[in-house]
């Protein structure tokens, strides 16, 4: 079953990329993310090419990157679609 | 031949399921880390598959440092060859130029390779079991599908199969989201009875020793 923060994060990462929608959704990841203890570092990673955002962005730094990057606020937004 | 750099966090997880699980199968060459360029990438035409991680673009895969070592303007001799690319996007244009050139069939992905690993565990990635494994380890049976002779059809649905039960499990959101992207955006390309030599079933019986090649973050 869906963590409710997942779904919080999912409907803020609908809207367009304004500055304060990204800050909505860093605040949702934020609160997201408060629901797990990871013993490790959880990294999210892809294989992209000249990409406009990084990849590799730790767990915890993800609601930053979604602050400050549009790009990396829409890469997010298509992901979380599936869950 | 195998295509394996290891010089970032993504590249250094995919590659090391491969290290883990396909590498004692695989036929030479074996370009892992630095061996893994475009000069002998380009020379090395010998054998019947080519399994890659890489990033990627539509038009291009890159080997360690991101060297482009592939792209649609220069493609090697893939007649008849089996492509796995683990990488991102390259579904969209070059490997419908692979089949084009002559190559029996292509898996790969229309859309970013996404998954959550553990930092932690880059100098040993085959042991990322909770993050990396349920989108690695999918992968990975696609690929050794391959290699036991069968199709690639049926490899390609070991992996839609595979990342589908994964997905059923996982309790994570974050990571069962990456799971099903990764999902909607495999693809198989050219002959789904395509199928190349069988070879024989070794497994490693200990990992291998950690990687120690510097890692760019």
């Amino acid at each position: 079953m869906a963590n409710a923060e997942f779904e919080k994060l999912k409907e803020a990462l609908r809207k367009a990329p304004t500055e304060e929608a990204r800050k909505e959704a860093a605040e949702a990841m934020r609160r997201y993310l408060a629901t797990h203890s990871p013993k490790s570092k959880p990294t999210l990673v892809s294989l992209g090419y000249k990409k406009p955002y990084p990849t590799a962005v730790p767990l915890e730094e993800i609601p930053n990157e979604i602050e400050r990057n549009p790009a990396f606020f829409e890469h997010l937004r298509e992901i979380v679609e599936e869950g | 031949m195998l295509l394996s750099p290891l010089h970032d966090l993504p590249t250094r997880s995919a590659s090391g399921f491969l290290i883990r699980y396909v590498l004692p199968r695989s036929a030479p060459p074996q370009l892992l880390g630095p061996a893994d360029r475009r000069q002998p990438f380009q020379m090395l035409t010998m054998g019947d598959t080519i399994i890659g991680v890489g990033h990627g673009s539509p038009s291009e895969f890159c080997g360690h440092n991101d060297q482009v070592i592939m792209d649609t303007l220069s493609i090697p001799d893939v007649e008849g060859k089996v492509l796995i690319l683990i990488s991102c996007e390259t579904a969209k244009e070059l490997g419908p130029a692979l089949i084009n050139a002559g190559a029996a069939s292509y898996i790969g992905f229309q859309e970013d390779l996404v998954w959550v690993m553990d930092a932690d565990l880059a100098s040993t990635p085959w042991a990322d079991k909770k993050f990396a494994a349920p989108v690695m380890m999918p992968i990975t049976n696609c690929v050794n599908t391959v290699l036991d002779g069968k199709t690639t059809g049926e490899a390609f649905a070991v992996l839609i199969e595979n990342l589908a039960g994964n997905a059923e499990l996982e309790e994570d959101d974050l990571i069962r989201s990456c799971i099903n992207f990764n999902k909607k955006n495999a693809v198989l390309l050219g002959d789904p009875t395509a199928r190349v030599r069988a070879r024989p079933k070794i497994t490693l019986p200990l990992p291998p020793p950690p990687i120690f090649f510097p890692i760019r973050r």
